[in-house]
């Protein structure tokens, strides 16, 4: 009786005891911030590009990817520590892998990461006539050494629209682009679109240096 | 009775000491559990045993035979069974065709050192012969590390630790992109004429065998010199362990072509074209038939070693084992990629210019007057495998209102109107697991044998390296950057041998006829991947786009026609289709043109610079 009761009881203890050391905690600390160019969010192809995350002076050295939500955005769950973030090239910004950004995380932390787009798209507006939208945007050179690629303007039923997924596409010749002056382009609404309650826009221009787009952030339409 | 004792004592001592005298044989014998260098290095059959191990490792892309990677790019989509339908989500990771085999070149290494080190009873001519092969093999790996990662550590020894706490010594930099070509064609030069024993091998590396792999590499070379500078964006390293300079592309085409045309001169190698006529089952049988002179360079199989490509990839109703099959299905794209025989872009024919669908009498009408190595490379509907008609028909279309509507059935179901087929007994059947989702079969390596698709004892049809074909087409493509105009009777000869044309079919030649011929007559020969990438195109051929009828595989689906009465009764349409289960266009980025460097290699090396937008 007496063995019974003490093997029992060292089990009980076992368990509780495994808890403990097999076991990492959850990451407890949370980074978040926003991709911007003179303080307004750059929009991209979600999860299309991405900044990485680097730790020292752990065993295991390796990147931690973070990637870019449409609007520019991002957020990581990570442990409290000092990081390094590097901008990769890749992205419709110009790399800067030499100049590493400081991040010391305790709990939570907001930064803005400052990029330099090839390309920007200003004062864009959207307005929808009858089966089509117009769109008006300015397009301005950031990094001098660029040109310009491609510029389009999308339509989707779904938030994430951008250059791989939309319903619509309308390319702007390129050679009635001046930059810095106003840009007026209509689509026309397709077929498969033009049964929703609610439409997507959004514009995208490309330098000949990456393959990524720097786009709007994505404007809703109503139709009915 | 005590001297006795003492008597069989000291002659024991003494019988003793003579058995022990012999030290040599008593003490020192060869070990029964390893084989020592000196017994290894001396041993012709045993080197060659090594060296059987190290053909069995050369590399390919995923590894030869292997249908999940097959199904990865424009030429085909995933099948098989639903738990892997990542082949049709795929997002080619910066790692993706990431290679770093030094394990493999280190044996290498030490076996050269080896040999010369205890071969003290090979002759000379086994030496030259066993060192050429071994130097071919790391050559050849090579060139795998340098299309795949660019510039490599080019380590032609073995590196050994000296305990000195300190690693710096074994810590080698990547070298340009364009001295490991070098490399690969400077260790082809030396070793070339070292092949005494394997004239006619094509198992073992010889010398045509080494010239083959001049051909292609030194194309690549070419290749990647002139388009990577032709991109808007060139994609470099400061240090040139990416991207040649283009003023070397010449010489590389030069090299390439030279290579290519000693072995065309060669009465050993021809096109395989048995019977003199060119149609699909020629084709067909030149991967099939192990006697092909066509075939430079193979990996064999027999029983014992086997492979499962037939089991994996064999027509729906057509297979023996309770499991497998279908799980290649060839693209819309892929089958669009053959011309008509008359020299005519081939676009199938499925509806007229206002829309209308074009019937056919016959399902495989449409595909009639193509490139036979269509039939050669695709089971496509209305064709047969194993002599047999194959059952492809998606369903059945019927006429309400003024327009077709299109009905599927499970498969191998009859139709209850008119009592005949429905759906066919091998779909195709969207969203459904081994049967084809496409339309389309593939009939090139997947073997006529019913056995050959039962587990365990699988195929043995080999894998073939090199191949008189590639060589045409990289004189073809060489020939043509050098602007000579012998160029386009390469390209026509193979079409005219493998895909049936009638002679000097292309009078004008050009770089997109070279790229398309590549992509039907290597299709599913680990080519097209690097072919896209040293030409530069893989991201705009691969660009992600929903709307492209490329980057999305694509299906043709054939109905019966059911319209009592009708002229077009019994007759058949096509209708392309996308795939449910393909879920994301092939999206290459320019990251992908070289893969990632693993971190842990970076960390236990310093000098390892980072692959662009990595």
């Amino acid at each position: 009786m007496r063995t019974k009761i003490l093997s029992i009881a060292a089990c009980v203890c076992l368990l509780f005891t495994g808890c403990e050391h097999d076991n990492f905690d959850e990451p407890n600390a949370i980074l978040s911030g926003r991709v911007v160019y003179e303080g307004s969010p750059v929009g991209v192809r979600t999860n299309g590009t991405q900044l990485e995350l680097w730790q020292a002076g752990y065993q295991l050295y390796t990147k931690i990817p973070v990637y870019i939500a449409h609007d520019g955005t991002f957020s990581a769950s990570v442990f409290n520590g000092h990081y390094k973030l590097v901008r990769l090239s890749g992205a419709p910004w110009e790399a800067q892998t030499g100049d590493t950004i400081h991040i010391d995380l305790k709990g939570h932390a907001e930064v803005d990461i400052p990029v330099k787009p090839y390309f920007i798209i200003k004062n864009e507006s959207f307005r929808k006539g009858t089966g089509t939208v117009t769109s008006k945007f300015t397009i301005d050179k950031v990094a001098e050494s660029a040109s310009v690629a491609s510029v389009n303007v999308y339509l989707g039923k779904n938030i994430l629209t951008d250059h791989n997924k939309n319903e619509n596409e309308q390319s702007l010749n390129l050679s009635q682009l001046v930059l810095g002056q106003e840009i007026t382009m209509t689509s026309l609404i397709p077929e498969s679109l033009a049964g929703e309650d609610f439409i997507f826009v959004r514009i995208g221009v490309r330098s000949n240096k990456s393959n990524e787009y720097y786009y709007t952030q994505v404007q809703k339409i109503s139709l009915k | 009775m005590k001297s006795k004792y003492i008597l069989i004592s000291l002659l024991v001592a003494v019988t003793g000491v003579f058995a022990g005298c012999d030290e040599d044989s008593w003490l020192q014998r060869d070990p029964k559990d390893r084989i020592t260098d000196e017994q290894l290095w001396n041993d012709p059959n045993m080197i060659l045993g090594l060296l059987a191990n190290y053909y069995d490792r050369m590399p390919q892309l995923a590894g030869v035979f292997n249908t999940g990677t097959m199904a990865e790019f424009d030429d085909a989509m995933w099948s098989g069974h639903v738990d892997q339908n990542w082949h049709n989500d795929l997002n080619y990771g910066d790692d993706y065709g990431r290679y770093w085999d030094y394990g493999l070149i280190r044996d290498i290494n030490l076996a050269l050192e080896k040999m010369e080190e205890f071969g003290v009873n090979l002759n000379e001519t086994q030496k030259k012969q066993f060192n050429a092969e071994f130097r071919f093999i790391r050559a050849y790996i090579y060139f795998e590390l340098v299309k795949r990662m660019g510039g490599v550590p080019l380590i032609k020894t073995q590196l050994i630790y000296d305990n000195s706490g300190d690693p710096a010594p074994l810590q080698e930099a990547r070298a340009k992109e364009h001295e490991v070509y070098d490399f690969i064609y400077n260790e082809i030069q030396e070793i070339k004429e070292n092949f005494t024993q394997t004239a006619a091998s094509k198992t073992r590396s010889n010398k045509y065998i080494a010239l083959a792999l001049q051909s292609r590499a030194m194309l690549y070379a070419g290749s990647i010199a002139k388009y990577n500078n032709l991109m808007s964006n060139p994609i470099t390293l400061p240090g040139g362990e990416v991207g040649i300079p283009a003023n070397m592309a010449d010489d590389y085409y030069r090299k390439s072509l030279a290579a290519s045309e000693a072995i065309i001169a060669n009465p050993d190698y021809e096109l395989y074209n048995l019977t003199g006529m060119a149609d699909g089952n020629n084709f067909y049988s030149l991967f099939m038939d192990k006697s092909a002179k066509e075939i430079i360079f193979a990996k064999d199989f027999m029983t014992g070693k086997v492979h499962g490509f037939t089991y994996d990839n064999v027509v729906r109703s057509f297979r023996s084992d309770i499991e497998g099959s279908s799980m290649l299905s060839p693209s819309l794209s892929f089958v669009e990629s053959f011309d008509y025989l008359d020299g005519s872009k081939g676009t199938l024919r499925d509806k007229d210019i206002s829309g209308k669908y074009i019937v056919y009498d016959n399902l495989e009408d449409i595909f009639a007057n193509k490139d036979s190595r269509l039939y050669g490379t695709v089971v496509y509907p209305g064709s047969s495998f194993r002599s047999q008609p194959v059952s492809i028909q998606a369903g059945v279309a019927t006429w309400e209102n003024g327009s077709y509507v299109l009905s599927v059935g499970n498969l191998g179901t009859i139709y209850n109107s008119d009592g005949k087929t429905y759906t066919g007994f091998d779909g195709p059947r969207d969203n459904d697991q081994y049967v084809s989702n496409t339309g389309f079969y593939l009939r090139k390596f997947v073997s006529e044998n019913p056995q050959d698709g039962v587990r365990p004892s699988l195929a043995s049809n080999w894998h073939t390296w090199f191949r008189l074909g590639e060589i045409y087409l990289n004189a073809a493509e060489a020939a043509f950057e050098l602007n000579q105009p012998e160029a386009k009777d390469y390209i026509n000869t193979v079409r005219e041998e493998h895909g049936g044309f009638p002679g000097n079919s292309i009078q004008t030649l050009t770089m997109d006829i070279i790229r398309n011929e590549r992509r039907v007559e290597l299709a599913f020969e680990d080519q097209r991947y690097f072919d896209l990438k040293r030409w530069r195109i893989a991201d705009q051929v691969w660009n992600g786009l929903d709307a492209d009828a490329n980057a999305v595989v694509h299906g043709l689906y054939p109905y019966r026609i059911y319209r009592p009465g009708h002229e077009d009764d019994g007759k058949y349409l096509f209708d392309r289709m996308r795939p449910t289960r393909f879920k994301r266009a092939r999206f290459f980025r320019p990251a992908n043109y070289y893969s990632s460097i693993e971190q842990r290699v970076l960390d236990n090396n310093p000098k390892l610079v980072k692959n662009p937008f990595h």
